[in-house]
């Protein structure tokens, strides 16, 4: 993609996505990254893209991490049910990843961190009714975004404050990526309602907004075996008014 | 930027498709900025980054935000519609995607000449970057107006 906007310096990076500087929590890895990049403007006398060479550090992301708790015996009960348990039982350790950071990324759906339970609601109810164009009814929380878009980032929210509480958990090991999602997917009643309500998107055909959030909502690989995009995704499209 | 290799199968093919139809549109001006010791350096990134109190980003949002270079961690949120990358290291830390706290170790140390005072973000995932032309000169006069030297564009 640099190639084709041809910036004047640009230093291409070995490191995942979402991790632009290689290393948290490693200043000096980070600035050499930077120091790298603003040397190019002492050498590069026309656009350049050059390689940084060095990988990032092997700082415990782990591709085989698993959750010290079992989340699979919730299940009895109906959707919502099995939900607000799980969550009870993520519950302190979210409270005290807030507590050791002093700050949090939940909250961009519009809830406020008291509202984790009200969230949990309103996204099992739309998983069970299918109902993903209408805006949720809940008289505790003021929607930041219109729906469909909004189911989105309430299951970031829900998303944030599942990597929140595992981020506290002891041990040295943390989840890369792919294996917060496969743990999402595969062993979490989130997971589950995430997939239902992705069909509702499915089943909401004569939206295109409505079928481009199902792939904002699912990361690529972990709907139903493939991709939650739609085969044709134009940008911009407005949000439904 | 990733390996395409490192990503999911279904991820790196449309990324791969998204590279090869984007339309190119440099190069731009080229300026050579003071040296680097005497320099300003203003981050602009693409994360999707705004304060709490901002509103978040849209689907196919062109439009930016401030971020004032005395921001506090517990201020700055993310509203990137992206899936398919890891929060979790910008949950954990911040500034391995907006780093003012190595841009301000670099101004103590005396790499740089001083930090902006505000910094800009944008939210990326967008197929036509020519899009972002209008507010892109907007940022830069702004930038300009701030007396900075320096733009160091961060991708998410």
């Amino acid at each position: 993609m640099s190639e084709a906007v041809v910036p004047p310096r640009a230093l291409w990076v070995p490191f995942a996505l979402g991790r632009p500087l290689g290393a948290v929590d490693d200043a000096e890895f980070q600035k050499n990254v930077m120091r790298t990049a603003f040397g190019l403007l002492d050498t590069a006398e026309e656009p350049t893209i050059e390689d940084y060479q060095i990988e990032a550090p092997d700082t415990g992301l782990s591709e085989t991490w698993s959750c010290p708790l079992n989340l699979t015996s919730e299940s009895s009960g109906s959707l919502v049910e099995r939900l607000l348990a799980e969550v009870a039982r993520l519950r302190p350790w979210a409270i005290e990843t807030r507590r050791q950071r002093g700050r949090t990324l939940f909250g961009i759906s519009g809830a406020e961190e008291d509202d984790i339970d009200e969230l949990v609601r309103v996204f099992a109810a739309i998983a069970e009714t299918g109902e993903v164009t209408s805006e949720p009814v809940t008289d505790e929380i003021t929607w930041a975004f219109e729906m469909p878009l909004l189911l989105r980032h309430i299951a970031d929210d829900l998303r944030t404050f599942y990597h929140e509480a595992i981020a506290a958990q002891p041990g040295d090991n943390a989840p890369d990526h792919d294996a917060l999602n496969r743990w999402i997917f595969s062993e979490t009643v989130l997971g589950e309602t995430l997939v239902l309500v992705a069909d509702g998107l499915t089943k909401a055909s004569d939206s295109p907004m409505a079928q481009l959030v199902r792939g904002l909502l699912i990361p690529e690989g972990h709907y139903r075996g493939g991709s939650a995009f739609p085969k044709e995704t134009k940008f911009p499209i407005e949000p439904a008014t | 930027m990733v390996r395409l290799s490192d990503l999911h199968p279904v991820e790196s093919e449309h990324l791969r498709k998204r590279a090869e139809a984007m339309p190119a549109i440099g190069p731009g001006k080229w300026i050579s900025p003071p040296a680097l010791d005497q320099a300003t350096v203003a981050i602009v990134s693409t994360a999707g980054l705004h304060r709490r109190i901002d509103p978040p980003f849209a689907v196919g949002s062109l439009d930016y935000r401030i971020i004032p270079g005395d921001i506090q961690f517990d201020d700055l949120v993310l509203s990137h519609i992206s899936a398919n990358f890891d929060r979790s290291a910008f949950g954990q830390n911040p500034n391995i995607v907006f780093p003012i706290d190595r841009l301000r170790e670099l101004a103590s140390a005396g790499e740089i000449g001083g930090v902006a005072r505000w910094h800009y973000s944008f939210m990326g995932a967008m197929p036509d970057p020519s899009q972002f032309e209008e507010t892109g000169e907007e940022i830069g006069r702004l930038m300009a107006q701030d007396g900075v030297d320096v733009a160091f564009l961060i991708p998410i």
